[in-house]
């Protein structure tokens, strides 16, 4: 298969993006776009700016140079509040939840409009993720990988088009682990468009349109991903061959 | 059904109390109703700091600066404009509330312990700035300002009364609501509530600005009520300590911990100064270690973890 050209506007579009931290480029004129109702790999080695990446996106960082549009409209040095409000959602590797805030106020919380349609779409999600039993517990009693499930409801409250993922899989148990990728693709099906960052490349193969690896803050390869899995030199840099 | 019973018996409890409370300056003596106004005063500073520290998570050390302020537009309005203190006290606050939204606008984007020293330098700035001789022809300088409002002690009473139950319930309103549940994620990561689009540093300020504007207004009784204000007065560290202490001791980011705090902390004060005035200070450094060792939530946070009370945020 060839690269998946786009007819339509890109969902997403990283263009010449430059960040940063003192002399060391964290990224390095990245560019990339993500077509919407994708599932997208987003790999490479520690500190590859995998990361930073996902901050740039969401405003939490600003890009010393270049652009970011998501639906065609320039985000790039938006709040991250305003960044989320258009339908950018994440997680992030450490889990960032409400400790001490119920489950159900941890997703009220991000709700808007009418009260009584916020709580019925909290508890929707609630039951999605399989948590709707422990609604009144505090975040924190939750087990680690419910957490992340927890997480990734919080970004579906916020109805995000698009979802970046930081590590889903990381450090929860296989079970949960399957139950969180089928969710990943029920939701892909109902039109949502993912970025992952994943270092298990198993995740990454299986459940992944396209892959960018990156490498120093630069894009070395992209592609479909058995495409990707033969690249030389993502093979060299990656896998160390 | 047994909820509405509850909330029914409650209510009932609630309005015998405000009966009470309200009858008081019929049958009390002097002293008790002023002990009472300054549990009522400190009880809305408590609930004022509370308000906006105890949800955001971020220690304003700068609560005397709110109580000062407000003070002294308020005294002096009384003092040199012969202002009847019904319209002298709310413009205190309101003075205080506007310039806090230019604070808030400014401080606010600093975060942690930076934060609650740049309350402590606006504080001692505007302390500084007030005793200054350049400004002595408008606030009186260090020589403070002395003056009598004509107002009784009973009608006294019944303002702060009402002040301090319009500051509770509306506390007890924002705690759980929406806009509370907001202020606590920024306690809870701040990070973390932007990236789930809360705007975060717009509700910081919502509260910060209320929280100056119910501090400010019991800030214009207390001086009201001493007939006195001078900048090491009005200004004074205690001003913001005592009701942090307070707040700790009855629950932090309750609704109730500052109102019970404040009362508790009053009545101890009160009868350990009364009756061992030697040895008071220490006997009570010691009462707080323990309560801070044992009690860290604070008496309403120990209760809810032990199930005495239900965990909810109305209580």
């Amino acid at each position: 298969m060839e690269n998946i050209k786009m007819t339509n506007e890109p969902l997403l579009r990283i263009v010449d993006v430059v960040k940063k931290f003192g002399e060391v480029a964290a990224i390095d004129h990245c560019s990339f776009d993500i077509a919407q109702g994708s599932i997208t790999g987003l790999i490479g080695p520690n500190g590859a700016g995998k990361t930073t990446l996902f901050n740039l996106i969401t405003g939490v960082l600003q890009p010393d140079s270049g652009h970011i549009y998501f639906k065609g409209e320039e985000i790039t040095g938006k709040k991250p509040y305003a960044i989320a409000r258009r339908g950018i959602g994440r997680t992030y590797q450490i889990i960032r939840i409400f400790p001490k805030m119920t489950l159900l106020e941890n997703l009220i919380v991000i709700g808007k409009g009418r009260e009584r349609r916020v709580m019925e779409r909290a508890m929707e999600l609630l039951h999605l993720v399989r948590l709707d039993d422990k609604k009144d517990e505090y975040a924190s009693d939750l087990s680690f990988g419910q957490q992340k499930l927890l997480s990734l409801a919080q970004v579906l409250m916020l109805d995000a088009e698009l979802i970046l993922l930081d590590e889903p899989a990381a450090g929860i148990n296989p079970t949960l682990q399957n139950e969180l990728m089928a969710l990943i693709h029920q939701l892909n099906e109902a039109g949502k468009t993912f970025i992952i960052v994943e270092h298990d490349m198993s995740v990454i193969m299986n459940h992944c349109q396209n892959a960018i690896a990156l490498n120093y803050g630069q894009k070395i390869a992209e592609g479909s991903c058995s495409l990707i899995q033969q690249d030389e030199r993502l093979l060299e840099h990656y896998f160390g061959r | 059904m047994k909820h509405s019973l509850k909330r029914k018996q409650v209510l009932i409890g609630l309005a015998i109390l405000m009966a009470f409370l309200i009858s008081v300056p019929f049958f009390a003596t002097d002293y008790w109703m002023t002990l009472l106004v300054l549990i009522f005063i400190f009880t809305v500073y408590a609930s004022g700091w509370n308000l906006f520290s105890g949800l955001t998570g971020y220690t304003n050390l700068g609560l005397a600066w709110f109580i000062g302020v407000s003070g002294y537009v308020s005294s002096l309005l009384i003092a040199d404009y012969k202002l009847l203190w019904v319209f002298a006290w709310p413009l205190g606050a309101l003075f205080v509330s506007l310039v806090s939204i230019g604070v808030g606008y400014i401080l606010l984007r600093i975060k942690g312990v930076y934060f609650a020293i740049s309350m402590v330098a606006l504080t001692e700035g505007t302390r500084e700035l007030i005793g200054t001789e350049y400004l002595e022809p408008i606030t009186h300088g260090g020589k403070g300002v002395p003056f009598v409002a004509g107002i009784s002690l009973p009608v006294l009473y019944w303002s702060i009364l009402l002040l301090a139950f319009i500051t509770v319930f509306i506390c007890y309103k924002i705690t759980s609501s929406k806009f509370g549940l907001r202020l606590i994620t920024i306690r809870e990561d701040e990070q973390a509530a932007e990236t789930l689009g809360i705007h975060t540093t717009r509700e910081k300020i919502v509260a910060f600005v209320m929280s100056a504007f119910f501090t400010g207004m019991a800030g214009a009784i207390h001086f009201t009520y001493q007939n006195y204000i001078d900048p090491s007065f009005g200004f004074n560290i205690q001003l913001t300590l005592t009701p942090i202490v307070m707040t700790l001791f009855g629950g932090v980011g309750t609704v109730f911990g500052p109102l019970i705090g404040a009362t508790l902390f009053t009545f101890i004060h009160e009868i350990l100064w009364a009756e061992l005035t030697i040895l008071y200070m220490a006997i009570f450094g010691a009462i707080l270690m323990i309560l801070i060792l044992f009690f860290p939530q604070g008496l309403l946070g120990w209760m809810k973890e032990k199930g005495i009370v239900p965990r909810i945020r109305k209580i």
